[in-house]
């Protein structure tokens, strides 16, 4: 009995593992190995172009990162469009997900409309709103109309990176939208029904009923965005030409990894410097699960 | 009778793999009639791609057992050519600019050329300072191509508008010059018309340190541009932005360079190459322009060189097929051509609009300086910018940008 319980188990194990075993190998060469390597990289000094060496340094590439300005701007610059992109993007997602379930007309329409940045890839917009940002360009000319003060906001080092938030504001928030408004549907009508009855505006009922409920998908909103937020690369890179400026306003963490690894050729700071970002995420995930955990 | 079928589907499949794989990797083989060898360069417009393609059939006709495959990369071209050269993915031969030639040489990733120079080419023949950017310890590397100096570009509408007759001749004239020409018709308080179109980076400004007797690079290679000299000639740009308020950076009238500025009237001076000039002829074929050399300044003529040179890849399977390429190409040249015969040769200098560029060419200061270069130009391009929209003065400017770029080039050492 027991020879043949553990034939037929083998047997579903070996056909589940080669089920997976295309996933297995893909994820494995592109995505573990590669990770690993770094590890590896990020105690070397690498030389890459011409010949492959390697010498092991140890905690240098660490200490490096410490006294190495750019970093400390990179990181600078990544923690205020954090702090002020996510709050913004959430809250917009939850106003945009509450209008679309209201019971207004038209919902199918702004429903395209909302979600339209969200299919349109981040390269093609950027591209799109470094036209409308051009000093002559449409938001200036739209500024001027109404008489307000125009800004470069491409060369301008102070407004540079305010305009890439807007851009990504309004580019990611549809999609935090989408989630939002499927955790709305899943409440009960039957609770609002309810606090009706009991006499409560609908003001009460959203502070009492809505955002409770909705406090799971909100810190997972959260989470994302500041996931999202802090591998900012491509709006940054696609603005400053790859150089990080106008005086190293648009230095994002990630644009200066690649800095680092593609036009130094310095393999392992790179490499250390991503383990360091990877590292900044967990803990700061880490601290967010935490609060939210004891709220509940 | 359940293995059967799985049987029959697993060698269903390996077959098909077999014949994917096999069927892909017939195609790309070298036929021993013929060798193919790839090149690979930037494009500066599209006239430049069909006048390149022209000079390839030739060359194939003249090599009848060559065939080129040109590739043309324009993105951020020396990641590109960094990356696949550490995949070993390069092409044959491809462009490689003077600036960034310093840091390919040192890494050996280039074949030195020494062994496939003979008796019959003349190596003298070269414009000596553009070939020397190209040479380490003795090796030649590449054969520069052509090379092109900065004149100056000016709008004669706007000059006779101006009631300004001729070219400025010194730094002073030229700022005087700019204050006249910067307009605003309508009184909007946004000028439709600066005097000078700036490019605020350290490859176009390098020749006004030089003039005060600034430099860039020390002996051991560290940033040395803190100095009263490039204090001096870096100081007259900021003034002229600042102060004077008669020049614009390109983005701050909503252009992407200084030839498009000067193309849309928004700039009615500016300091370019040789590769303006196809560019605004077929751009805005209305504009009358005309070139001059550029401006003395502190007494001395100045202007920048850059050049562009042909380099063999050091694992290109076909060497001396590469290397027909190459100096095939030593022969044609699509700015101005760096040997000497070919420059008298095609009366570059009595053509109007290339004379000034042609004349540079003896006191330009050539725009490379080491394999650090590329680290300090980020580093002051930064702060410079910083300095000129007036966040800092340029004196911390200049200190920070030493400061860090030298910190740079001491870690990554």
């Amino acid at each position: 009995m027991r020879v043949v319980w553990k034939k037929q188990g083998v047997r579903e194990a070996i056909a589940g593992y080669s089920f997976m075993a295309p996933t297995i190998i893909v994820m494995g060469t592109f995505v573990v190995l590669p990770i690993t390597y770094a590890l590896f990289l990020a105690f070397n000094k690498v030389r890459i172009l011409g010949e492959l060496s390697y010498r092991f340094i140890g905690f240098k590439n660490f200490i490096r990162m410490a006294s190495d300005e750019r970093v400390l701007i990179a990181l600078k610059n990544t923690a205020e469009y954090v702090t002020i992109v996510v709050p913004i993007q959430t809250i917009l997602a939850l106003l945009l997900a509450l209008i679309l379930n209201s019971k207004i007309k038209g919902k199918n329409i702004f429903r395209i409309v909302f979600f339209l940045p969200t299919v349109t890839s981040s390269a093609v917009l950027t591209l799109i709103f470094m036209w409308i940002y051009n000093s002559n360009g449409l938001l200036n000319n739209f500024l001027a109309f109404l008489g307000l003060p125009t800004y470069n906001w491409l060369g301008d080092p102070a407004v540079a990176l305010k305009s890439i938030m807007l851009m990504n504001i309004w580019s990611t928030a549809p999609f935090y939208m989408v989630i939002y408004l499927a955790a709305l549907q899943d409440i009960p009508e039957s609770l609002y029904e309810a606090a009706t009855i009991d006499g409560a505006n609908p003001f009460d009922q959203f502070v009492s009923i809505t955002l409770p409920l909705l406090k799971p998908v909100t810190f997972f909103i959260v989470v994302m965005g500041i996931i999202g937020t802090f591998q900012l690369f491509d709006q940054s890179y696609i603005f400053s030409a790859g150089s990080g400026g106008p005086n190293n306003s648009t230095l994002t963490v990630v644009l200066l990894i690649y800095q680092y690894a593609f036009k130094s050729l310095d393999m392992g700071y790179a490499a250390a410097l991503a383990l360091m970002l990877a590292g900044v995420i967990m803990i700061v995930t880490l601290v967010q699960r935490y609060f939210f955990k004891e709220e509940n | 009778m359940k293995i059967e079928p799985l049987a029959k589907t697993l060698s269903l499949w390996g077959f098909l793999l077999l014949l994917v794989v096999t069927l892909t990797s017939c195609g790309f083989r070298n036929s021993p009639e013929g060798i193919t060898i790839t090149l690979s360069g930037w494009q500066s417009n599209p006239n430049e791609k069909q006048l390149l393609e022209q000079v390839l059939r030739q060359f194939e006709i003249q090599h009848p057992h060559i065939k080129v495959k040109h590739e043309t990369i324009n993105d951020q071209y020396m990641d590109v050519i960094k990356t696949r050269l550490i995949g070993d993915a390069a092409p044959d031969v491809f462009y490689l600019d003077a600036f960034e030639a310093p840091l390919l040489m040192k890494y050996g990733v280039l074949e030195p050329l020494n062994s496939y120079v003979n008796a019959q080419f003349d190596l003298a023949d070269f414009e000596p300072t553009l070939l020397k950017a190209f040479q380490l310890e003795e090796r030649t590397y590449g054969l520069p191509k052509d090379f092109s100096t900065l004149a100056l570009f000016y709008n004669k509408k706007a000059f006779q508008e101006a009631g300004i007759e001729q070219a400025p001749q010194t730094w002073d004239e030229l700022r005087d010059d700019s204050k006249k020409l910067t307009v605003d018709k309508n009184r909007d308080g946004r000028k439709e018309q600066y005097g000078f179109g700036l490019a605020p980076e350290l490859s176009r400004q390098y020749f006004m340190m030089t003039a005060f007797g600034g430099r860039l690079i020390d002996r051991q290679e560290n940033a040395a541009f803190f100095t009263s000299g490039s204090l001096k000639g870096l100081q007259l740009v900021i003034e002229q932005y600042r102060k004077d308020q008669s020049s614009a950076q390109p983005s701050d009238v909503g252009a992407s360079t200084g030839s498009e500025m000067f193309g849309q009237g928004k700039a009615a001076m500016v300091l370019e190459g040789t590769w303006a000039i196809p560019y605004l002829q077929e751009t805005f074929p209305k504009l009358e322009f005309a070139t001059a050399e550029v401006p003395t300044v502190n007494g001395k003529k100045g202007t920048m060189a850059y050049t562009v040179a042909y380099v063999m890849n050091k694992k290109a399977k076909h060497k001396e097929a590469a290397w027909q390429l190459i100096a095939y190409w030593a022969k044609e040249g699509l700015a101005l051509p760096t040997r000497k015969s070919v420059l008298a040769e095609l009366g570059f200098v009595n053509n109007p609009l290339y004379a000034p560029f042609a004349k540079g060419a003896d006191y330009a200061t050539i725009w490379q300086s080491g394999e650090t270069l590329p680290t300090i130009l980020t580093h002051f391009n930064n702060q410079f910018i910083s300095a000129l929209i007036g966040e800092q003065s340029l004196r911390n400017a200049l200190r920070k940008a030493q400061r860090s770029a030298n910190e740079e080039i001491q870690s990554a050492r």
